[in-house]
């Protein structure tokens, strides 16, 4: 079959090919290499959102003020803290509820499908649901917590609770998604294997350390990964919860790259900060594919 | 038929010549009760110039963003935009002078003596008129006249004089203090991170006789005296006391369920939020507000001013429809016939009207409030300003550290910036 395919495009030559492939290339162009070429551009310019002439070249004076902003390292720090406990903790109860349905039990496929709510629900609808459940005076959790001499507490507005507050709201939207993705790659498992263990006499938690994490890491390295990608732009429901407050103690990256951009006007700063941001992304991205890409070889 | 056919023709063809224009307009404005009450005239203002008007409502905190984004010294999308006083130094360089709008053949140019003259001044920035003020967008202060009533008695015999709307901020403790008492909150801040804040800190500066930029021929100084700024805020943290719980995340929506849920006596309100205080089916305390202008600090009486301008782009194509849509909409007429589906009017004689006062005691609010508003900082690169004074202002309040140290900071970041922008 193989042979045959080499042949006809020997025969042919490469230009159908490419000229199907076409479209598609336009569109990637379009829509994602573009957009990151201009900001590269912008980031060499002295472009304001007050457009009154065209852009100056500046060379590096942007990438210079923005790694002498402190504001944009806290950011930094703030984004990196972000991801290190809100996906860990994703994937753990994303892991443990996998396991859970992993046997069959009564209404079990209702209650896997009512778990998976939260992921639908917009970021924004989120973030203000969470604002108003943590509202001192009316909002759900907020009399829970007084109910257990915890209150009244504005923990939107206190540096130490904002953060965590912003990280749980992660954590509650998220967690169904790498319990998706987990259970997928459960379920897909060679019985053979556990089996195997079982007459063997593994007990459960041996199957699970020694057989099942070996056997899903790649598929928890894509989650993982997936994950990064979308916790690197994490915006709105940060946005209308905390507003990056309070003292900047939820400003995480994108927060701090929109404020600068559509608040201050300095579009071509804000691009240099962005340029890091995708430069943190694709080194994050690269050094777990490759981990990834180790651990099947292994 | 084929008779009937030409007649029809000749008759739409007269229609549309007697029209005095053939124009389309793109209208950017920000979004709420005012504007929204504006759609209301748009028909009979169409059918009268001929001029179809594209009107586009965002949210107030995106409107300059979406205006820098569609305005350019070259182009523009559209031919009139709303602009915020403050951000007026800033767009400034791509706005039509007031005084360079075409002529129009329709609606004439307002009374500019009718024009509140404190709105009027929001529009002007180094000399020029650069704008329509539309708005007379200002602090007004809502008091409770039922919780006045129900404790007049009570509160004279413990403080010695009579309980009424705070005519000074002390005044305002005592009352709080007071009706903490009972269950009631004295008022409720703004303490949000957004432009908000800002205004609160400008606010209670102004009232205890301080500013914090100031800007003349010379160029801009910052001004804020360290002393008077730390009294302020050492005021408000004693007032936060009394505000209702989650007194430190407040914006618009929890000071609003507050107040109308009736757990506060006393704060304030920018007029386009009034109406749903005054509707039954929204608010527990319709009817039973008193508005005014602020109570007076130390070094007097201070209403924060936030009017709206519209302007012509320099670059907009079709200017003289535009300079037709702003003058219709600051028609005595226009004003008459709108006000009942909830526009508030920049000019005098419609704020003063007994017609509407009856239903909208508030205007007597805006009115007088207007003798006393203040402005906050004038500068091209005011929104950085904002959140230097917001991020400090908020950071001592919420006792992250002292006023002392706040102030010290906000005066230091504020020169930062203004050497890094070579002032």
């Amino acid at each position: 079959m193989s042979f045959s395919r080499n042949t006809a495009i020997k025969k042919r030559g490469l230009g159908p090919l490419f000229l199907f492939v076409f479209p598609a290339l336009v569109v990637i162009f379009a829509v994602s290499i573009y957009p990151v070429i201009f900001s590269l551009y912008l980031s060499f310019t002295d472009r304001t959102l007050l457009y009154l002439r065209a852009p100056r070249f500046v060379g590096f004076s942007n990438y210079s003020n923005v790694v002498s902003d402190k504001l944009f390292w806290h950011s930094l720090k703030l984004q990196l803290s972000f991801m290190v406990f809100a996906i860990p903790l994703e994937l753990f109860i994303g892991f443990l509820g996998a396991l859970l349905f992993l046997k069959d039990f009564p209404l079990c496929r209702l209650l896997r499908s009512l778990l998976m709510l939260p992921v639908f629900i917009l970021p924004v609808v989120s973030g203000l649901t969470w604002r108003l459940m943590l509202q001192p005076g009316y909002g759900l959790l907020a009399s829970f917590f007084n109910s257990v001499s915890l209150g009244p507490k504005a923990w939107l507005a206190d540096t130490k609770y904002a953060f965590v507050t912003v990280v749980l709201q992660d954590v509650w939207r998220m967690w169904p998604f790498m319990f998706m993705i987990i259970y997928a790659g459960l379920s897909s498992l060679p019985s053979e294997y556990l089996e195997a263990a079982q007459i063997d006499g593994a007990k459960f938690w041996q199957r699970v350390f020694h057989i099942i994490v070996p056997l899903l890491r790649p598929v928890m390295t894509m989650a993982v990964l997936l994950r990064m990608i979308d916790a690197l732009r994490i915006f709105s429901e940060v946005y209308v919860m905390t507003y990056g407050g309070p003292a900047n103690a939820t400003l995480l990256l994108p927060l701090y790259i929109h404020k600068q951009a559509f608040e201050f006007g300095k579009v071509a700063y804000a691009s240099a900060a962005s340029v890091f941001l995708l430069a943190v992304s694709l080194a994050l991205s690269f050094y777990l594919v490759r981990a990834s890409f180790r651990g099947e070889v292994s | 038929m084929k008779r009937l056919l030409v007649l029809c023709l000749a008759l739409m063809s007269v229609l549309l010549l007697s029209a005095a224009y053939k124009a389309t307009i793109n209208v950017l404005l920000w979004d709420d009760a005012l504007t929204q009450a504006l759609k209301a005239g748009l028909p009979d203002f169409e059918k009268q110039t001929g001029i179809k008007v594209n009107l586009e409502l965002v949210p107030s905190g995106t409107l300059l963003q979406k205006t820098l984004m569609s305005i350019t010294a070259q182009s523009a999308d559209y031919d009139l935009v709303a602009v915020d006083e403050p951000n007026i130094p800033m767009v400034g360089p791509l706005l039509l002078p007031f005084d360079q709008w075409p002529e129009t053949k329709v609606y004439s140019k307002p009374d500019m003596n009718d024009i509140m003259p404190l709105a009027f001044a929001a529009g002007q920035w180094r000399g020029a008129f650069l704008g329509l003020p539309v708005n007379a967008n200002i602090y007004v202060w809502l008091t409770r006249k039922d919780i006045i009533e129900k404790y007049k008695d009570e509160f004279k015999a413990e403080y010695g004089y009579e309980m009424r709307v705070p005519q000074t901020l002390n005044e305002l403790l005592d009352m709080s203090k007071f009706l903490s008492k009972k269950g009631i909150y004295g008022w409720a801040p703004f303490t949000k991170p957004t432009e908000g804040a800002t205004c609160e800190a400008i606010w209670m500066f102004e009232s205890f006789g301080t500013k914090v930029l100031k800007v003349d021929e010379t160029g801009y100084r910052v001004v804020l005296d360290k002393g008077k700024a730390v009294q302020a805020i050492n005021f408000y943290k004693e007032l936060l006391k009394y505000a209702p719980e989650g007194a430190l995340d407040m914006g618009h929506a929890e000071r609003m369920a507050a107040f109308s849920s009736g757990k506060v006596f006393s704060m304030f309100n920018w007029p386009a939020l009034i109406p749903d205080l005054e509707n039954p089916e929204k608010s527990l305390v319709y009817g039973k507000i008193e508005y005014t202008e602020p109570p007076a600090g130390p070094a007097g009486k201070a209403a924060i001013r936030g009017a709206w301008i519209v302007a012509i782009p320099k670059a907009a194509k079709e200017k003289q429809a535009a300079a037709e849509f702003a003058y219709w909409w600051m028609s005595i007429e226009t004003g008459k016939k709108l006000i009942p589906k909830g526009l508030t009017p920049a000019r005098e004689s419609l704020l003063k009207d007994p017609e509407f006062l009856k239903d909208r005691p508030w205007f007597a609010g805006i009115y007088r409030s207007l003798q006393y508003a203040v402005e906050r900082p004038r500068f091209e690169h005011y929104p950085e300003v904002s959140n230097i004074i917001r991020t400090h202002w908020l950071n001592a309040i919420s006792n992250r550290v002292t006023p002392e140290e706040a102030v010290n900071r906000m005066v230091e970041e504020i020169n930062e910036l203004l050497k890094k922008y070579g002032y």
